[in-house]
């Protein structure tokens, strides 16, 4: 049986102010966010509402905002922390506004009621409905403490929960912190002082025997009660300006993101979400390859999106010119913030010119092409099955555009090279260096020429050029690259390749790989040749060889680092070659290699099965280690 | 009317003496890569603009640096920014953003807003 | 001689310099062994047809320098296991049982050529026609005749300086010295061969610091009708016809220039060996960020390696031409001289 002892106290105040104060800044975001949503993206948001989808988002809300699966999967102590504090806390606030639904549903329910149910209402905990009750609440607030108590630990030590670094806090974030930390031990004593009169169950009633043997319980309930209350209010206060407005900000993210809306501009709409919903937890500090080997620790994502969320827009435009777009950050992050995409949002505003000047030699009207790079005048077979495109970069590995001319011969696939004498960049470089006006210039004069070309097929051995073409050009053939080519030739037959006594460690290349989901196809063709060995890290995870184009200001040095490290971490298994698919890994690679680093094309080619009489001879290409 | 950057009255020559070294000092102040350069002409060969228009990266630089700035801005707006340059650099110059600082310092220079550092 | 006391030394590499090193040793009336990996004496020299500055034939200096090893106790094919070192003494297990003592070890192991693979652009191993100075010096030694892969003399060759030297990219910051030198009398020696072959070299900066090398840059020009072209090699292609397609810039016109050469040849320098000997740690050798070895002072102590008893001689402590060797090598010895001389 319960009695109603009171209805207020003053000490609900600092827990009123705190809430008021936050729900305004809260409804002001969002009301503001929405403003910024382009027009097509609020349509799309509306038609996500009330479909299979939402109920998707509802699914995923529980999953990452609630349970925290994707932290359980990089570390199960650190998930079970943060799955602790969260759902612990919801299964609190959730039950604690139940049991005043169940015991006062007359009571007209003000915010702060159920907070501070156990001092305002006498209960019974000795009635089986009751019981449970307050041994839920005992239990959940019992996994909260245990969640703290990690927390605390982990700043001072974070590799107990797998990470090598934690953030570096702001000041809010510090009050932030000490105040949500003191919250729950402050409930604890809260209601175990109170337990005598209102009740309590194994935590709060053993602690309330407890503190009864040494002080007297009457004296401290009040003081307690203002304690817990300030702590909330405090928290609430100092939540918009710190890393825990992510609680709130990832279930609407979430909402957002499922709908298909992405970041158009920093500081706007989505990309401020984005922003908001970044909880600073860290995680994305190890995988990110400035900050080991680079020592470039404060150029870490979670660093630019913290400058952004400030406003300190000098300092998060230097990080995002340092940054090397590889995406490791990306897929690391819990809470699946593209900062890639916001980081380019960046880049952008440092246009360096608009289409009438910059690279004005591309316009229609001036036709400066050299008549040798136009694919019309040029001597080809009659009706090409496909189109190859190496790449800029391919010119400087002239080992894979002459693999895959091999491999055409050998599998009797009539091709034309597209950019045999070299050709118009494919734009995706100036994207990441954010001169997306002028990028627009040449996928216009490239989708021209690969149309003119009149093959069916584009096969590409430049996974930057594949990235581009696939997101950006509107190509009306089929866009390809060279690894999922040669795989499909393998599997129909056409190419057939003869085993090799060698142990072979495959590197995923950030655009082909994180960037364009293309992890298996090498992999199968590796694996029916030689021996494949796993790197440590591979696919999503797999590391950025240091020559990305997607930073504008890493130094030389800083790359070669960079390069070296990541060589020595794909072959600590000491595999006799290191495989890759892009140009760009195989160049910066070959320059820190103590052995050979090979494109997936030149190691088919050497090793192809010795074809039927008829079909072209196939050419030597040798290679060697560089020691 | 083609402008050429200079009257008929100005010498050719190199007037050191009169030059503005703000671009070039704003330059090495923000891509300090662009001491390295030896001139060997590595970026200007392989170069994918240099394909179609006289775009060279090598002369270009040095003009900053000598303060024979006419016409830089636009020259540098012929850049793909394909990398090709820095892959093949032997100095290991930051190339890309070299172009990229060049054409701001320009930008900055030709508005009159490039104040000392 | 009192051979009961006599010191040994032993001398790791049989090069000029540990050739060198070994008589001036022995001379001194030292024991000497010489150790050497490959099965003859001579290192880099063997690879040579006739040496700068005025073509003398590599045969004749390396028959001298050899002429010099009487008395000296020449282990060739040998391998060095293990060093350890006893009281003041090294002893020195080699491959093939024998364990040598010594009271003094000069390091004489030289350089390697660059590996021309790893300028993938430059397709060393990738097209028909592209060679490296190394394989033209084997072609002059033991053809006689310089010609393509499909055997027809050239008509136009371009020498491409700085290959594998001054180049971040393949982590030797260093010049190696003798390669301009070597390109002129290369592409001299090219145009006696086939006065109307028309002859390139693409530098960045042309080296020719010894005495009579600015005659023999001299001569190419105005002798021999050599060309020279200041530009580094961005990247070459091949062509239908096998023959290379090279992109430079003219960076004196100022433009970026196309060539289509029959043969391509790279100047390969020099690079430190990073062998095993290197990590022992009874040498106590001190490895440069470049791979050649650091002695205890460049100025005044060439020769002296960190480690008490353990010397350096010739091209292991950076690129060096002949003279600069036989140089060091009698420096080394009498080093060594003075250090057992010190002991004794």
């Amino acid at each position: 049986m319960f009695r109603e002892r009171f209805s207020y106290a003053p000490f609900v105040w600092p827990f009123v102010i705190g809430l008021i104060f936050f729900l305004c800044f809260f409804v002001a975001a969002i009301v503001r966010v929405f403003k910024e949503l382009p027009q097509s993206d609020k349509i799309k948001f509306g038609k996500s509402l009330f479909t299979k989808q939402t109920l998707v988002s509802i699914k995923e809300i529980f999953m990452e905002c609630l349970l925290h699966r994707r932290i359980f999967q990089r570390d199960p102590l650190l998930g079970f922390m943060h799955m602790s504090i969260a759902f612990g806390w919801f299964m609190i606030i959730v039950l604690g506004h139940i049991e005043v639904k169940l015991y006062c549903p007359n009571h007209l329910n003000l915010p702060y009621f159920p907070i501070f149910f156990r001092y305002f209402v006498k209960q019974t905990d000795s009635t089986l409905g009751g019981a449970i009750f307050f041994f839920l609440m005992d239990f959940f607030l019992l996994m909260v403490l245990i969640g703290i108590g990690i927390a605390i630990y982990k700043r001072i030590n974070s590799r107990i929960v797998g990470m090598r670094r934690t953030t570096r806090l702001k000041i809010y974030d510090w009050l932030a912190l000490y105040s949500l930390w003191s919250i729950f031990p402050l409930r604890l004593l809260a209601e175990s002082f109170t337990s005598s009169i209102s009740g309590g169950s194994f935590l709060t009633r053993g602690f309330g025997l407890l503190f009864d043997s040494f002080v007297s319980n009457s004296v401290h309930v009040v003081p307690t009660w203002w304690a817990y209350s300030t702590a909330l209010g405090v928290f609430f206060i100092a939540m918009p300006f710190s890393r825990y407005m992510h609680i709130l900000t990832e279930p609407f993210l979430i909402l957002l993101r499922n709908a298909g809306i992405r970041t158009v501009r920093h500081g706007q709409g989505y990309a401020l979400t984005e922003t908001f919903a970044c909880s600073r937890c860290g995680i994305c500090l190890d995988p990110c390859q400035m900050v080991l080997p680079g020592r470039m620790d404060k150029k870490a994502t979670v660093y630019f999106i913290s400058n952004l969320r400030y406003n300190h827009m000098e300092t998060a435009r230097e990080m995002a010119e340092m940054c090397m777009q590889c995406g490791r950050c990306v897929a690391a992050c819990p809470v699946g913030i593209d900062s890639c995409r916001l980081k380019l949002s960046v880049k952008t505003d440092n246009q360096m010119g608009q289409g009438d000047t910059y690279l004005q030699y591309l316009n229609p009207a001036s036709d400066a092409l050299p008549a040798e790079i136009q694919p019309v005048v040029r001597q080809m077979p009659e009706k090409p099955d496909v189109v190859y495109f190496a790449g800029c970069m391919s010119h400087l590995t002239p080992a894979i555009p002459r693999a895959m001319q091999t491999l055409f011969k050998a599998a009797g696939i009539r091709y034309r090279y597209l950019d045999e004498n070299g050709s118009v960049c494919c734009g995706r470089p100036l994207m990441l260096a954010g001169q997306e006006e002028a990028a627009r210039q040449l996928i216009a004069k490239n989708t021209e020429l690969i149309v003119k070309s009149g093959a069916q097929t584009l096969v590409t051995s430049c996974p930057i050029c594949y990235r581009v073409f696939t997101e950006e050009y509107k190509l009306p053939i089929r866009v390809v690259h060279h690894t999922v080519f040669i795989r499909d030739l393998i599997a129909a037959g056409k190419l057939s390749t003869e085993p090799v006594q060698e142990r072979v460690t495959y590197h995923d290349p950030c655009d082909l790989g994180r960037g364009s989901g293309i992890y298996e196809a090498p992999r199968e063709i590796l694996k029916d040749m030689a021996v494949l060995q796993r790197a440590y890290e591979e696919k999503d995870q797999a590391l950025c060889c240091g020559g990305s184009l997607g930073s504008n200001l890493m130094p030389y040095e800083t790359r070669r680092k960079i390069a070296a490290d990541a060589f020595n971490r794909l072959t600590f298994r000491n595999p006799d070659v290191l495989v890759t698919a892009c140009p760009l890994c195989k160049k910066t690679f070959q320059d820190v290699a103590d052995r050979p680093v090979l494109d997936i094309a030149q190691y088919v080619a050497t090793h192809l099965r010795a074809q039927k009489a008829d079909a072209a001879p196939v050419e030597e290409t040798p290679y060697r280690a560089a020691v | 009317m083609v402008n050429f950057g200079f009257t008929i009255n100005k010498s050719t020559r190199i007037d050191y003496d009169q030059a503005s070294k703000d671009v070039s000092r704003y330059v090495i102040a923000h891509e300090p890569s662009a001491l390295l350069c030896i001139g060997c002409g590595c970026c200007t060969a392989t170069c994918s603009a240099g394909q179609f228009t006289p775009f060279n990266l090598r002369r270009i630089q040095l003009q900053v640096h000598r303060g024979e700035l006419a016409r830089l801005e636009q020259e540098t707006e012929k850049c793909m920014l394909c990398g090709k340059c820095q892959m093949v650099c032997p100095r290991g110059v930051n190339t890309r953003h070299l172009v990229m600082t060049i054409h701001k310092a320009m930008t900055l220079y030709n508005r009159g807003e490039l104040k000392d550092l | 001689m009192d051979t009961s006391s006599q010191r040994h030394v032993v001398v790791i590499g049989a090069g000029i310099a540990g050739m060198e090193a070994s008589a001036q040793l022995q001379g001194l009336g030292y024991a000497v062994t010489l150790l050497e990996e490959q099965p003859q004496t001579g290192g880099n020299l063997l690879t040579w047809d006739r040496l700068f500055p005025f073509k003398r034939p590599a045969s004749e200096v390396l028959g001298e320098l050899r002429s010099r090893l009487g008395g000296i106790h020449v282990l060739t094919s040998r391998r060095i296991l293990n060093i350890e070192k006893l009281n003041a003494q090294f002893i020195l297990t080699v491959n093939d049982g024998t364990v040598l003592t010594a009271d003094a070890v000069l390091v004489a192991t030289g350089f390697k050529p660059f590996d021309a693979y790893r300028k993938e652009e430059y397709g060393y191993g990738i097209y028909d026609n592209v060679f490296t100075s190394v394989d033209i010096e084997r072609m002059f030694r033991e053809e006689r005749r310089i010609l393509t892969r499909s055997g027809e003399v050239p008509r136009r060759v371009g020498f491409i300086h700085c290959v594998g030297s001054r180049d971040e990219k393949a982590g030797n910051r260093y010049c190696s010295k003798v390669c301009c030198v070597t390109a002129v009398k290369q592409a001299s020696e090219l145009k006696e061969m086939y006065p109307d072959c028309e002859v390139f070299c693409f530098y960045m900066d042309l080296r020719m610091f010894d005495r009579h090398y600015e005659q023999m840059y001299l001569d190419a020009q105005t002798r021999y009708g050599v060309t020279f072209v200041r530009g580094r090699l961005s990247e070459a292609a091949e062509t239908i016809d096998k023959r290379i397609a090279i992109k430079v810039e003219d960076t004196l016109v100022g433009k970026p220039m196309k060539m289509t050469v029959d043969m391509l040849v790279l100047m390969v320098g020099m690079e430190g060996r990073t062998t095993q000997l290197y990590n022992s740690p009874t040498l106590g050798l001190s490895v440069g960020k470049d791979r050649f070895l650091n002695a205890v002072d460049e100025y005044t102590d060439n020769n002296l390696s960190r480690t008490e008893g353990v010397f350096l001689a010739g091209t292991c402590t950076g690129p060096k031409h002949i003279p600069e060797v036989l140089a060091d090598a009698g420096a080394a010895a009498l080093r060594i001289h003075r250090y057992l001389c010190q002991k004794a």
